[in-house]
């Protein structure tokens, strides 16, 4: 009967886990007006958490669009409507994929990088340093990181799909003979503003929320040892593509 | 990377991205300020076969607004169809018809608008009166069948 | 200025301190000694607010720290300076910059004003000329007193060192030995030096406290101390391997333990 403590102790652990993460949101929240007072904190987590990230974006965008483009039109073209090409490639990427897969790639990238950063400032000790010098890593250290991911999401996303219908119409015109204008009719046509374009930009904000938390929460709370951080990175990736995964079917439940 | 260096970058970002959601609002969107508001048609038909809500309405080809609910009349039991249309095409005489269409043999359904003649213009609650039904392509088939029989047996 | 009474603490169930009592007083260099895994970190990291008591109280200039909110805690610390073991320079920012952090978080002072202070603090340290340095190019003395120069930014009350002599040469042990003395005394500060170097710490403080085990076993001035006939205290300043601190950490017992009788 060695499993059932077992499940029980596991059981704690992830309650406890649950419950430290709730707790730490509220203590970063509030670093918003110091990040609005001293806009140079953001300016320097955008560089390094946003813009490089752009380039893996693109790239994936680029290809992902392109893959679209392909599947879409062997799929359409057994039923003649292959004119629809565009539509499908703009629903997939502005609702579903562009929010999702940027989401999926910052976290590896960003996300893990944010952790590993943090983990290593609590390993030697200079949040403990900050803290003696009357400042709250809290906010100092975490909240321009958070505020400035939750910022560039939707900004990734959005280049995502835009390069991704470029990819795409890259494809279906220059490769498949797809009539060009149609490519974009069919698009507009269908497409809807609020519900597609902005809940997709909505879906890449609350991914950015959900990405930020979870990679701050972790190396906030790493382990101080070389060992305890890579274990924290390796949970925040796993933790916040999961999540970010989980989200989306609810917000697509709830949205659409 | 030098502060003005990284500034100028993110600066470029921000740039980017915010582009890259105005192009999507407006041209993948196809959003237009005087989009929004729209104005209450319901039309009847017999049958609505595959035709779905928020499916186009068009008139000459052109999207001029949407499906916004599919129910039954419980009198006749026949279908009845509520369309949005914009605002700015408030001109559509009262004796227009609707057609319910499809985009290629077998493509999506939507509401075609075939303008009448009238002096007069359709209003919010207004009804559309001529409609054409969705073509049933087993219907279509069977009528084929029938009249290939008939044309045997004469 | 630093009173502990009644002060209990532990890890996960394993109590470091139980019941202690100690009182720091102005002006004064106080060298806490003993054996590694005492908890002399944990003490300075208690007074330091960065860990709170689980019973008892710590008070800085007559305030509980227990009582004290977030805020004030924070307000608290800008009295305090502390010099971490590993020296916890922010590694992104250069020397300079190091030294400006605290000065500039806390204060709205001009940029000239700022300047000349970060220069002041560092012509103490004797690092003025490493200014534009990053911290990983910096010796292990050297970034030793640069952290010195960054505790020392916002004129504290009271300094606490944490291992200030671990890992540097003789000369740099001595460099830095002598700037705690004479700052303490050139800045009228409280000092609480807390290391394993018996020699360094001897020659620095005003007043030495030996722990063994989670308590205070001997406490007076150096002189005093190095002629204590206290056992614990002459086992640790001595050196011997033999005695009251257990060179095996509790367990089973040995034949029990390897053959599995139970």
């Amino acid at each position: 009967m060695s499993w059932l403590p077992q499940i029980g102790r596991i059981s704690i652990a992830i309650v406890q886990h649950l419950g430290a993460a709730g707790k730490f949101l509220p203590n970063v929240l509030p670093g918003i007006v110091v990040v609005y007072k001293r806009p140079k904190l953001l300016i320097q987590q955008l560089y390094s958490l946003g813009v490089m990230t752009v380039l893996i974006v693109v790239v994936a965008g680029l290809f992902v669009g392109m893959m679209l483009g392909f599947q879409g039109y062997h799929t359409l073209v057994d039923f003649g409507a292959e004119s629809s090409l565009g539509l499908a490639v703009a629903l997939f990427l502005t609702k579903e994929l562009g929010p999702v897969l940027t989401a999926l790639l910052f976290a590896g990238r960003a996300g893990s990088a944010m952790t590993a950063e943090i983990g290593l400032m609590r390993m030697t000790q200079q949040l403990d340093a900050m803290k003696m010098m009357g400042v709250d890593p809290m906010i100092h250290i975490v909240a321009p990181r958070f505020f400035a991911v939750i910022f560039a999401m939707p900004l990734l996303a959005a280049l995502f799909s835009v390069v991704g219908l470029g990819g795409g119409y890259i494809v279906a015109a220059g490769l498949l003979n797809v009539d060009p204008g149609s490519y974009w009719a069919a698009m507009q046509m269908g497409v809807d503003v609020y519900e597609d374009v902005w809940g997709g930009i909505l879906k890449s904000v609350v991914f950015g929320f959900v990405v930020s938390w979870i990679s701050a929460f972790e190396g906030y709370y790493a382990l101080p040892s070389a060992n305890g951080i890579s274990t924290a990175t390796t949970r925040a990736v796993v933790t916040a593509s999961l999540s970010v995964l989980g989200f989306d079917y609810l917000l697509t439940a709830i949205m659409f | 990377m030098t502060q003005k260096g990284i500034e100028t970058s993110v600066g470029i970002f921000i740039l980017l991205g915010l582009v890259a959601i105005i192009w999507l609002v407006l041209k993948v969107g196809n959003w237009s300020p005087n989009s929004s508001s729209t104005y209450e048609v319901t039309a009847y038909f017999d049958n609505v076969a595959g035709l779905s809500v928020k499916a186009p309405v068009t008139l000459a080809g052109v999207k001029i607004g949407h499906v916004a609910s599919i129910g039954i009349d419980s009198e006749d039991y026949s279908a009845r169809v509520v369309l949005h249309i914009l605002d700015s095409y408030n001109n559509l005489p009262v004796d227009s018809g609707a057609a319910i269409l499809t985009s290629g043999l077998l493509g999506a359904q939507y509401v075609g608008i075939d303008p009448g003649a009238e002096e007069t213009y359709l209003v919010h609650g207004g009804q559309i009166d001529i409609t054409q039904s969705a073509m049933v392509l087993e219907n279509l088939i069977g009528q084929i069948l029938i009249r290939t029989a008939e044309g045997t047996n004469q | 200025m630093v009173r502990v009474t009644d002060l209990s603490f532990g890890y996960h169930g394993r109590a470091v301190y139980r019941g202690l009592d100690l009182q720091i007083a102005r002006g004064d260099v106080t060298a806490i000694m003993g054996p590694s895994g005492c908890g002399k970190s944990t003490l300075l990291a208690l007074m330091g607010g960065l860990l709170m008591a689980q019973s008892g109280n710590v008070y800085f200039d007559e305030m509980d720290l227990g009582d004290r909110s977030k805020r004030q805690l924070y307000h608290l610390r800008k009295r305090m300076g502390m010099m971490f073991q590993n020296n916890a320079l922010f590694n992104d920012l250069d020397v300079f910059e190091n030294v400006a952090f605290p000065v500039r978080q806390n204060t709205n002072l001009p940029e000239k004003l700022i300047r000349s202070l970060v220069l002041i603090k560092l012509h103490m340290v004797g690092l003025r000329g490493t200014a534009r340095l990053m911290p990983k190019e910096l010796s292990g003395g050297m970034a030793r007193r640069v952290a010195l120069a960054r505790a020392l930014a916002l004129d504290p009350q009271l300094v606490m060192y944490d291992e200030p002599f671990t890992g540097l040469d003789p000369i740099s042990k001595d460099i830095v030995a002598k700037l705690i003395r004479e700052l303490n005394d050139a800045l009228g500060m409280t000092s609480i030096v807390v290391t394993q170097d018996v020699t360094e710490g001897m020659l620095v403080a005003d007043r030495v406290i030996i722990f063994s085990n989670g308590s205070v076993v001997d406490d007076g001035r150096p002189e005093d101390i190095s002629g204590s006939e206290k056992w614990q205290v002459r086992e640790f300043l001595d050196g011997k391997s033999e005695g009251a601190v257990e060179f095996h950490y509790p367990a089973k017992d040995y034949l029990e333990d390897l053959f599995g009788i139970d």
